[in-house]
């Protein structure tokens, strides 16, 4: 081989060289450029997640008071719509109530968890809870909002939080905070379709389709119970039983 | 070392071949994205090919919206961007469709948990999406790391 062939060849190899130390560099670079991008990707990612998460927000249910021991009491037992307990159940307790009665609030913590545990929880019995609107209108948005609960598998949560809840009758605390407070508390998952549900036409004519029921059976005041099972005559009025025992009893001799 | 020293010398699809994938994928997704879009607009919402109520009540859940406008519109440009980037050649094309299969595959993965734990029912139609999503992002993600920087 010739110098100047010689020369030619380490000259080519030197421009070989370089070019890949050129790619090499080159690919070095937009790997640096695409860990930037993947880093604002998952930023974008972060702020749709936030966004999304913002659209479901509303009242604060931190300074609630009874969340655990509603989770805890109703654990386990099947939910559709308002009616608690087995379905198959022989005998239906139907509870017509206000959520703002006071009276109400006192059945909800010392007569209706007894009945849940010796009776609907064992199958023998289901409670079905039905508004009965007497205090003033702001107990038509609360059993709607109950209802809309119920819809999403939580409506007895969203009664049971609301009694332990309760504020002074009358005095306008029923507003659509406390009410979202009061659902998320329950575990109303989907707040929007929560909204959308209890503010529907047909979540509040059962507010008053159950009101107007109530007032067929003869009831005035709440809560007043009615029983239906195999030994009534259709359903039975029972009026407001004095004590956790008197209602049992009831449920017995119904089913 | 013999195991490892394999995986190293394993030689990835052509760039042709997963820009071909990555076609088809995305044209599968912009039509799944569209049904989706189409059923929502008409007021009502997709059909569980295999039956239940898991379709609508995903549709009827406040997370099928985003700043009020649905999901599946979203996915619909993002298949469309995943398809253009599949088409076209070169460092640019390779980044942006990486870039926007991670933001889909992320959202994806919300959507599947959101669907698992919040609104506790499924939905086939986004299931098959969030499926076309991850192997998009595969697709994708090997792309970039092993033909970005390179010629087109």
């Amino acid at each position: 081989m010739s110098g100047r062939q010689d020369r030619e060849a380490r000259r080519e190899e030197r421009l070989r060289e370089d070019e890949q130390a050129g790619a090499s560099e080159r690919r070095q670079q937009m790997i640096k450029i695409a860990s930037a991008v993947a880093f604002l990707a998952v930023a974008a990612v972060v702020v749709l997640i936030v966004i999304s998460q913002n659209q479901s927000s509303g009242g604060d249910s931190s300074d609630l008071e009874g969340i655990s021991e509603v989770k805890q009491e109703l654990s386990g037992i099947p939910q559709n719509g308002m009616v608690l307990g087995d379905p198959k159940a022989k005998v239906t307790v139907l509870e017509f109530a206000d959520l703002q009665c006071p009276v109400c609030k006192g059945y909800s913590e010392e007569v209706i968890p007894q009945v849940i545990e010796n009776q609907v929880r064992g199958g023998e019995a289901k409670l079905s809870f039905r508004n009965f609107t007497i205090i003033d209108e702001q107990s038509i948005p609360a059993g709607a909002a109950a209802i809309a609960a119920g819809k999403q598998g939580r409506g007895w949560n969203f009664v049971e939080l609301f009694f332990r809840n309760q504020g002074l009758e009358r005095s306008g605390y029923v507003t659509d905070e406390f009410l979202t407070a009061i659902a998320k508390g329950a575990g109303v998952t989907d707040i929007a379709r929560w909204n959308r549900d209890r503010g529907s036409k047909a979540v509040l004519s059962e507010v008053s389709a159950s009101t107007a029921e109530a007032e067929k059976l003869g009831f005035t005041g709440t809560p007043s119970f009615a029983l239906d099972g195999p030994a009534t005559d259709g359903t039975a009025a029972m009026g407001t039983p004095d004590s956790a025992a008197v209602l049992e009893e009831g449920i017995e001799a119904a089913g | 070392m013999a195991a490892s020293n394999s995986v190293a010398a394993m030689k990835p699809p052509t760039e042709g071949t997963l820009r071909g994938i990555a076609t088809f994928l995305a044209t599968f997704g912009i039509g799944v994205a569209t049904y989706i879009a189409i059923a929502d607009s008409g007021g009502g919402s997709p059909v569980c090919l295999a039956g239940g109520h898991g379709c609508q009540t995903v549709a009827e859940s406040s997370y099928s919206h985003l700043l009020g406008i649905n999901i599946a519109v979203f996915g619909i440009a993002g298949y469309v961007l995943l398809l253009a980037c599949a088409l076209r050649r070169g460092d640019a094309a390779r980044m942006v469709g990486f870039a926007m299969a991670l933001v889909g595959f992320g959202y994806s993965l919300y959507l599947t948990y959101l669907e698992v734990f919040t609104i506790e029912a499924i939905c086939q139609w986004c299931v098959a999406s969030a499926v076309l999503m991850t192997l998009l992002f595969a697709t994708n993600s090997l792309r970039m790391l092993a033909y970005v920087g390179t010629e087109p």
